[in-house]
């Protein structure tokens, strides 16, 4: 399918064009905006895990020297919000709880102060008489007879499952009698933080028009202006949501928060600017995080190594509300039957309330959790059948022009050369024969979606949009509510439009996310959506351009209608005639001209339709990871993380491998050294000393190479890269680990203590 | 979150920090680096009214030493020169392994070994080998100063045996005996920057014949104080060193700690890891003093 | 409680700045004189993201209580690239190499890390002209990323101290 690849700015290892103004700390993030008359926020949350609030008295805190506002519950409109706007029921908060807290961190009140210390201090001020209730910190907990319910007045026919989820196709029963081995397994995978090094920031403004403005670190500028729009009870167009550099998102930053909401209340409410920013302590201890899940997996086999039938049974512990939940419900049944073809399939997933932090979107989302289930479990079934790992996945594994049924097909597929890849790489075959004491060699492999097509957000307008502006100059202005979080949009999206244009990247400006100035609309950055969405938005836009300046130029040289004409180097010429080029800027002159002064625009737009309900491409790959286990003390050492994948075309093949590693390190610390500790809903693990993210000695050296594939619904070729690649590490660090040391671990994470529990020696 | 509010005391002299810290006991506290002490102010752990910063007192970054007395290490010398210290790595290297196992490098350049030592910590890093190398610290109230040994140091988490008026100054390390060995061992969730979950330090001296003539095994992170390994000691007095006798040791280090579970690991595996680790630094010293 | 008056010696320039005594760098830095370059990611000392040179030493802004910060020269990543940071066509300015070096080779994402890992950086090659990998990912135990995996800035390290002491 690979087609022209004489790209001149696709395909290059450009450095990012906001590297410079970051390299020399000039890059203003939320918290960096300091604007005249600026009040500081800070949110009083609930010390309990779940209770009625009986009384809240704010007194001595509204009392206290530069304290300017205090609110609570009572102060707010009573509307609920959350992203599943489709189902209008699902949507489970108050920005500051009007009755209940449901977990330890639920925001119940907020205060605007002249300093950050009157602010920290009148919220200590601030006296919540709370009726505690029972509460519920697990799965198993919440489901119980006599569990206390969390919702009452939202959930299933089962109280605390707050949705639930089936898929079902081809015979299960008669698949399992018929197979010769069948895998019965329940994992357990834990929570996780999104750890993005900043921490969430906003300040919040409201003019003398009417208008309110925030600049918020946010992945989806969108759904924030949305949301405070229908909490706020204004109008959109009242809302203007700026984003400014956002230092990493991950998922954590994807909806509408309660200090947006707070400090767009409060500044509305006094006519001043007010910031809130959090704590480290605050993201951890009451911040989103991904879901844990318990997982029942049965799987068949033929005794070939042939997949017969599966059987995915998921609860996710989603906390106290939904937050993203209901996504991963859905999504986490379709990575079950990913990967390979799954002639029989059933998936159970139920979301169940817990009183915990909530769980919301993480990168991968939904994957890591059924992708480390799938492939132990692929690895288990290798070695009791007999087949090499590399082997039985080949011969199970899915195809260009697959199809999951009722969900999508695969439009192009690169997973059985990453297969062959990664095992050519690491001498798969001969090493695992001989590996030394200790030493383990693993793999792992995944699939991603490039974007969601499923629209649960319920927008009206197309998914992504672009609008793009030509000079006589011959520089371009690039418009687009794509959301560079720090993944690299705004250069990746430059690249796609200096390529269909034939302009340099320096020819482009860029302004994004920005509701106010930005088409209407782009949903925003997650579910690996940007790339193919937002770039193929910007190309149609391009394209739009290149139609009108096409006309020019053949007028001018009075070109036969079979001439195909081109863009590059900056000019517009005859295919056939590259000397008889224009231009491209007087192209744009001679346009205006015959427009009699008309600006050239061209705009475009993306929505996936007739693409199934999950995505219009998914992404593949292989990972082995070669590990060292000290068997007295089972730490677990990565020495070497081997990646073949199928990304489509790389536009920017810098930037796909800097997003390659950091899931990598992302996968590292899912595995190996990352989690919460909890004590009936209080987190315990609240600082970067006990939240344990791999630092720059525990990462290990790898490499990592694309397959060449061309994806007919990317821009030039291009789908999903960085996000579907979180998930092959943990199972290729565990199926390493077995290697070493004889302990399967259905159990994330693996820490040293589990390891020597795995080989009975505690 | 902002600190809490405190009147800041930066005094010049020795005599001048033991008269306020008299004059404002149980009110007061001592900074040096501050890595761990803005940290707890900063959780509300603490609140005092006075923060008593001891930088500004000239004299106390010293390291230096002597044949017959050993090392001293001022009151202000950093974990960062303790870990690059030419004295330290000729005398005394496993002072520097410790200090370099200690934190990160900003936290190494702003923190002292005796402010770890006088947090009093139960993982501490720096503790255990001063612990196994006999360390004395020198306290002093303004007029006269006393050595405390370390073995009668520590108290209780965060509590040491430093009198109200008295400031921890230095600490000294006596000369090692011939045919010894020194060896500092941790392990901790997180492979390489991270605190430790377990912790040993271990002095082994050998006798003419090889045999083990004196040991000192301290452990830490798994009891209110670090923990000496007194069964281990005793059994391996006088004992041949061998795979055997070490492994026995380490056995016994076990027998001796006493941990909890908390977050960074389970009681079960503390245990364990004292049993190893301890192995492993009675094999390591071993090796330091046959040569 | 009264406010100290301090003199804070900060990229070359004496500012006077009345403080409490609980004020820490990074509060005075950040809140203060709006040098927002310097980032704060955990207030515990943790992340590294906060890191300055005190005297040439890298240290955490969050743990340093600016009190105690005078007398000392303080660098913050605006005064690595003096004329960038002041001259906003950063195109055409002059960076420190480290800097060139972190955007040539891909290992700045979200950049929230990057002063602080610059800083750090800069302490490194300051006494380490030469570092060995080793030494680059033991030079970096403090400053913490969530997007690069660190691959990145290990080989922008590499490439800087080389610019900045050729291999013969």
């Amino acid at each position: 399918m690979s087609t022209d690849h004489n790209f001149s700015v696709v395909g290059k290892s450009l450095p990012r064009s906001d590297g410079r103004i970051k390299a020399v700390g000039a890059a203003q993030y939320a918290d960096d905006i300091f604007l005249p008359g600026m009040l500081f926020g800070k949110l009083l949350r609930s010390p309990v895990a779940h209770a009625r609030i009986k009384s809240i008295d704010t007194s001595a805190a509204e009392a206290l020297p530069g304290v300017k506002c205090v609110i609570t519950g009572q102060d707010i409109p009573k509307v609920k919000y959350g992203n599943w706007r489709l189902v209008p029921e699902s949507q489970d908060e108050y920005a500051l709880a009007i009755d209940k807290v449901r977990f330890i961190g639920d925001e119940v009140a907020a205060v605007a102060a002249l300093d950050k210390d009157s602010a920290e201090e009148a919220i200590r001020l601030i006296k919540v008489e709370y009726e505690e209730l029972p509460g519920a910190y697990s799965v198993e907990e919440s489901l119980a007879d006599n569990a206390p319910v969390i919702h009452d007045e939202y959930h299933q026919d089962i109280p605390n499952i707050s949705l639930d989820r089936k898929i079902e196709y081809g015979d299960l029963d008669k698949a399992f009698a018929e197979a010769d081995l069948v895998l019965d397994d329940v994992f357990t995978v834990h929570a996780t933080s999104h750890a993005y090094m900043e921490p969430c920031s906003c300040v919040a403004e409201y003019d003398h028009d009417g208008r309110l403005t925030i600049w918020t670190s946010t992945q989806a500028p969108y759904f924030v202006q949305c949301l405070l729009a229908s909490t706020l009870e204004m109008r959109e167009n009242d809302i203007r949501v700026i984003k400014p550099f956002v230092g990493g998102g991950f998922g954590g930053k994807m909806e509408m928060r309660p200090w947006e909401f707070c400090a767009a209340f409060i500044a509305r409410k006094l006519g001043r600017p007010v910031k809130f920013t959090l704590t480290r302590e605050e993201e951890l201890a009451t911040g989103r995080r991904r879901h844990p899940m318990r997982i029942h997996s049965k799987v068949g086999f033929s005794k070939e190594g042939m997949l017969l039938a599966k059987e995915f049974n998921v609860h996710l512990d989603g906390g106290a509300y939904n937050s993203m939940g209901p996504t991963a419900c859905f999504l986490c049944g379709n990575f079950g039957a990913m990967l390979y073809n799954y002639p029989n399939y059933r998936y159970y997933g139920a979301h169940v309330y817990t009183n915990k932090p909530p769980a919301g979107a993480m990168r991968g989302f939904g994957a890591p959790q059924a992708l480390f289930v799938a492939e132990t479990q692929m690895n288990v079934a290798a070695e009791k059948l007999g087949i090499d790992p590399v082997d039985i996945r080949l011969m199970n594994a899915m195809e260009t022009g697959d199809e999951i049924p009722g969900v999508a097909t695969i439009s192009s597929c690169g997973f059985k050369e990453s297969l062959i890849k990664v095992a050519e790489m690491t001498n798969w075959r001969e090493k695992r024969k001989n590996l030394k004491p200790g030493q383990g060699l693993g793999l792992g492999c995944y699939s991603f979606i490039s974007g969601g097509v499923f629209n649960w957000f319920n927008t009206r307008y197309n998914f992504t949009s672009a609008e793009v502006r030509a000079f006589d100059d011959g520089t371009v202005h690039l418009m687009t509510m794509a959301s560079d979080i720090g993944q690299g949009c705004d250069t990746v999206l430059r690249q796609i439009l200096a390529e269909e244009l034939g302009l340099k990247v320096s020819d482009i400006r860029l302004t994004a996310a920005d509701t106010a100035v930005t088409p209407q609309a782009d949903l925003g950055t997650w579910g690996s959506r940007v790339t193919l969405m937002a770039g193929n938005a910007v190309r149609k836009a391009a394209q739009e351009i290149k139609e009108e300046l096409f006309r020019m130029v053949s007028l001018k040289f009075d070109l036969n209608v079979i001439h195909d004409l081109r863009c590059g180097d900056g000019k517009i010429y005859p295919a056939n005639r590259p000397d008889r080029a224009v231009p491209f800027g007087e192209a744009v002159r001679m346009a205006q001209r015959a427009k009699r002064g008309e600006p050239v625009i061209g705009y475009g737009s993306y929505t996936p339709r007739n693409k199934g309900l999950v995505t219009p491409a998914f992404s593949f790959g292989a990972q082995v990871a070669e590990c060292e286990v000290d068997k007295e003390t089972g730490a677990v050492e990565v020495k070497f993380m081997t990646t073949a994948h199928d990304c489509g075309t790389p536009i920017n093949p810098m930037s796909v491998e800097g997003q390659l590693e950091g899931s990598v390190h992302m996968g590292l610390g899912y595995a190996l050294s990352e989690q919460f500790i909890m004590k009936e809903g209080k987190t315990l693990t609240t600082t970067f000393l006990d939240y344990k993210i791999p630092c720059a000695e525990d990462m290990p050296p790898g490499i990592s190479v694309h397959v060449d594939t061309y994806e007919p619904d990317g821009p030039f070729g291009a789908k999903e890269a960085g996000e579907g690649l979180v998930s092959p590490t943990a199972p290729a660090i565990a199926d390493a680990v077995y290697a070493a040391t004889g302990y399967r671990c259905m159990d994330l994470p693996l820490t040293p203590q589990k390891v020597l529990a795995g080989m009975n020696k505690i | 979150m902002s600190l809490p509010q405190f009147t800041f005391l930066a005094p010049t002299s020795l005599s001048e920090a033991c008269a306020l810290l008299e004059k404002h006991q149980g009110t007061i506290k001592i900074k040096a680096g501050g890595t761990d002490m803005i940290v707890r102010l900063s959780h509300r752990a603490v609140k005092p009214d006075y923060l008593m910063s001891i930088k500004k007192i000239p004299g106390l970054d010293t390291i230096s030493y002597a044949p017959d007395t050993g090392l001293t290490i001022g009151a202000l010398a950093l974990l960062r020169a303790v870990e690059t210290s030419p004295l330290i790595l000729e005398n005394a290297p496993m002072l520097a392994r410790a200090a370099h196992a200690t934190a990160t490098v900003q936290i190494r350049n702003m923190g002292t070994v005796l402010g770890n030592v006088c947090n009093a910590s139960p993982s501490a890093d720096n503790i255990p080998t001063l612990v196994a190398m006999h360390a004395a610290i020198v306290a002093s109230n303004g007029t006269t100063e006393r050595e405390i040994p370390i073995d009668e140091f520590f108290l209780g988490p965060g509590r040491t045996s430093l009198q109200a008026n008295e400031i921890a100054i230095a600490i000294k390390v006596p000369p090692l005996a011939p045919k010894s060995g020194v060896s500092y061992q941790k392990i901790s969730p997180r492979s390489k920057v991270d605190i430790a979950a377990v912790n040993i330090g271990a002095l082994l001296t050998l006798d003419e014949n090889e045999q083990c003539q004196a040991v000192r095994i301290s452990m830490g992170a798994v009891g209110p104080t670090p923990l000496r390994a007194k069964q281990a000691e005793t059994y391996l007095t006088d004992r041949k060193i061998s795979d055997e006798t070490l492994a026995a040791a380490g056995r016994l280090a076990a027998e001796d700690a006493s941990p909890i579970s908390d977050v960074r690991a389970s009681r079960e595996y503390r245990k364990l890891m004292v049993e190893v680790l301890t192995t492993r630094a009675l094999k390591e010293a071993y090796g330091f003093a046959k040569n | 409680m009264k406010k100290e008056l301090i003199t804070l010696n900060i990229n070359g320039d004496d500012h006077e700045i009345a403080v409490y005594p609980w004020r820490t760098l990074n509060e005075v830095l950040r809140d203060q004189l709006h040098l927002t370059g310097t980032k704060l990611g955990c207030g515990t000392g943790d992340c590294g993201a906060c890191t300055v040179l005190l005297d040439g030493q890298s240290v955490s802004s969050c743990l340093t209580l600016a009190v105690e910060a005078q007398g000392q020269k303080i660098t913050t990543i605006e005064g690595l690239a003096l004329e960038a940071a002041a001259n906003k066509d950063l195109e055409k300015c002059e960076l420190d190499p480290i800097q060139e070096s972190f955007i040539a080779k891909g290992a700045i994402q979200c950049g929230f890390c990057t002063p602080g890992m610059i800083m750090s950086t800069k302490f490194l090659l300051d006494h380490t002209p030469k570092p060995t990998e080793a030494e680059i990912r033991a030079g970096l135990s403090g400053n913490l990323c969530r997007c690069t995996g660190y691959n990145k800035i290990v080989d922008a390290i590499a490439d800087a101290a080389e610019k900045i002491s050729p291999t013969k």
